[in-house]
């Protein structure tokens, strides 16, 4: 506990520094805009901003405030374009069309607004409270993981991403793997022996990771906004004067508590983000509560559920990252890439020897909460009105954006071709219902993987057996098995009951 | 069919990784037993197995993109490789204002629009991110001409 307190006033003390405050805010704000524009989500907004705040030359700590505003600003954001357009902003705010989109349209949008509002912030704070409490408890655990334990926890990311993400447990193993493969280019640290390197000297240090980020999520987000690009403006409905009652709260007050803890567990499982927490955060509410059979039709705790959910995710999603530096989903996949270029090692070690880092951005992140809760609030109307931005302004506003960030980190317009063409072959990716986080996850954790592994297998001289010699990595085995098991065990049950159901029924 | 055809393309690429794997990759003296080759072996066959099952078992049939589409995206990639190309010569002033007009342009803005957006783009963010966030950008050949010229006659 002590621990706790001396921590959060170091990281409060770097948070309310005036000038990382200002970047709080500003991420905040930026990440809302983002989050609300239809198409582009948290991932693409990170990805495509983050080379410019590095380029800008900030310190480590406020670099990634700045970043993790944009984050969870646009977790906060996503769900305008969902009650108001009914097209999600992200895939973590697609559960809220379903009891968002009916409330507007019975015009109700504003208390709908400010509803998820509050349960938005009520799901982020209560994370971040979890996290400041887990995080350095887990951290100290963590430090006693040998190298054959990462191993088997790398193993136990790789096979909760594979079964919990995507439509296909293959495809997000494939994709899993092509990133881990793209991360083997370069000189191997271990033996100076250069690896597919065919002689280019450009790729001698590996494939930056600024590059493939841009290329893969902004690029292919780019394409896929002109591939579905639609004339003329989507209608947003409009922003009523109604505002959320008493009688709404008291409603969903359970429906908040019970959604922020599934959305925080879910949110730490590595892999799965926000989109996961919320869907399953909706189904639970709609098996419990569901007694009258409104959701679906603006029911209120339809609209808080996932809301909450997605955000206390964004918040649990940080805490493998910085206390493992095994990062819980793809946007946090970059953050932690972020942290690798400033020299920092995300893990456990961090909280002692970066605590300024590690603790400036849990502070920041309970301010962030707050001004997302004071931005959104009365702002709201001036985030519905950048809905109506069309289509044919945004699209080549984001390439402009990603040529600016990609050029100002070395000033190599060959980069620029790099992430063209990273960017064509994310698109094809994504066409094929593979998901690109696991691709990011893949790249960034590589070398800590293939590291931990020749490490583990150094010290037993050789000797497989040492991957299993300890109770900690028995442990995540089996785990990482569970995980892959459980689903199919479950579709196989749900399967069986609906076949009895109807059965019965004939 | 889509899917066969990808990860026929892929699983080409994934044997030639895995050759150079097998064959080319080794450390000339080493202490530990796992070389630079041991990671790239298992990854390659992780992959192989991986694109033999999709091989075996494709799930998406058709890429369900219209022949406007593709020639709308075929362009795209086409003005982004031109803007890259065109980014050092002409500068970022001048490039981005081509090229946003021409994506603006055909995207389905008015053309007056869409060069307004382009003269916008370039000009206020050059403005904003060289001379008030001081990024690096590249001025433009042209622009570095005229300077050198000027500053030779001053000279």
């Amino acid at each position: 506990m002590e621990t706790v307190l001396t921590g959060l006033a170091t990281g409060f003390g770097v948070a309310l520094d005036p000038f990382n405050l200002f970047l709080v805010l500003a991420g905040c704000f930026a990440g809302t805009l983002i989050g609300a524009l239809p198409g582009l989500g948290p991932i693409n907004g990170v990805a495509i901003l983050l080379p410019i705040a590095y380029g800008l030359g900030f310190g480590p700590e406020s670099a990634l405030i700045l970043l993790a505003g944009i984050y969870y600003g646009a977790e906060y954001g996503g769900r305008i374009s969902s009650i108001l357009l009914n097209v999600p902003g992200d895939a973590g705010a697609v559960m809220t069309t379903l009891d968002g989109n009916p409330m507007a349209r019975a015009g109700l949008a504003g208390r709908a607004l400010a509803l998820s509002a509050i349960a938005s912030f009520i799901g982020g704070t209560f994370a971040v409270i979890l996290m400041s409490l887990f995080a350095p408890t887990l951290a100290s655990f963590a430090v006693t993981f040998s190298p054959a334990d990462y191993v088997a926890l790398m193993v136990f990311a790789f096979a909760s991403l594979a079964s919990l993400v995507g439509k296909s447990t293959v495809k997000t193993l494939l994709g899993a793997t092509i990133g881990l493969m793209l991360a083997t280019i370069g000189i191997d640290a271990n033996t100076g022996v250069p690896r597919y390197t065919f002689g280019l000297p450009d790729i001698l240090a590996g494939i930056d990771f600024l590059i493939v980020v841009v290329g893969l999520f902004g690029m292919a987000e780019l394409l896929t906004l002109v591939e579905h690009q639609v004339s003329g403006k989507l209608k947003a409905l409009p922003v009523d004067k109604s505002f959320v009652r008493m009688a709404d709260l008291a409603k969903c007050k359970w429906t908040i508590v019970r959604a922020s803890v599934i959305g925080f567990f879910i949110g730490i499982l590595p892999g799965t983000g926000a989109s996961v927490a919320s869907a399953v955060a909706y189904g639970t509410e709609k098996r419990i509560s569901d007694t009258d059979k409104t959701f679906g039709t603006g029911d209120v705790r339809g609209l808080a559920a996932p809301e909450a959910a997605n955000n206390a995710a964004a918040g649990g999603a940080m805490v493998p990252m910085l206390t493992l530096g095994i990062p819980g989903s793809g946007t946090t996949a970059i953050l932690l890439g972020a942290l690798l270029m400033f020299n920092i090692q995300p893990g456990p070690m961090m909280f002692v020897q970066r605590p300024e880092v590690a603790w400036g951005l849990i502070a920041s992140m309970y301010i962030g909460n707050v001004a997302l809760l004071v931005i959104n609030l009365p702002l709201v109307g001036l985030f519905a009105r950048m809905l109506t931005i069309p289509q044919h302004y945004l699209t080549p506003l984001i390439a402009i954006l990603a040529f600016i960030g990609i050029y100002t980190i070395v000033g190599n317009p060959f980069d620029l071709l790099l992430i063209t063409g990273l960017g064509v072959f994310g698109w094809f990716l994504r066409k094929l219902d593979f998901s690109l986080a696991p691709v990011i996850l893949g790249f960034v954790l590589g070398s800590l993987f293939e590291n931990n592994l020749r490490r583990a297998l150094s010290i037993s001289g050789g000797d497989w057996s040492i991957l299993v010699a300890d109770y900690k990595s028995i442990v995540l085995y089996v785990l990482a098995l569970l995980v892959v098991i459980a689903p199919i065990w479950l579709s196989r049950r749900a399967r069986k009951m609906e076949g009895d159901g109807n059965s019965k029924a004939i | 069919m889509v899917d066969r055809i990808f990860a026929g393309v892929l699983l080409v690429v994934t044997l030639a990784y895995a050759v150079i794997a097998f064959t080319a990759i080794s450390a000339p003296f080493q202490y530990d037993p796992l070389g630079p080759e041991s990671w790239p072996r298992i990854l390659s066959l992780v992959a192989i197995a991986c694109l033999l099952v999709i091989l075996w078992k494709p799930d998406t049939e058709e890429m369900g993109v219209t022949r406007q589409t593709w020639f709308r995206l075929g362009a795209t990639v086409i003005m982004l490789v031109a803007y890259s190309e065109l980014y050092e010569p002409l500068g970022f002033i001048l490039a981005t204002i081509l090229f946003g007009t021409t994506l603006c342009a055909m995207l389905g803005a008015g053309i007056w629009r869409s060069a307004l957006f382009g003269v916008a783009a370039g000009v206020l963010g050059y403005l904003l991110c060289a001379t008030l966030l001081e990024l690096n950008l590249p001025d433009g050949e042209l622009y570095e001409a005229i300077v050198d010229t000027f500053q030779e006659e001053s000279s």
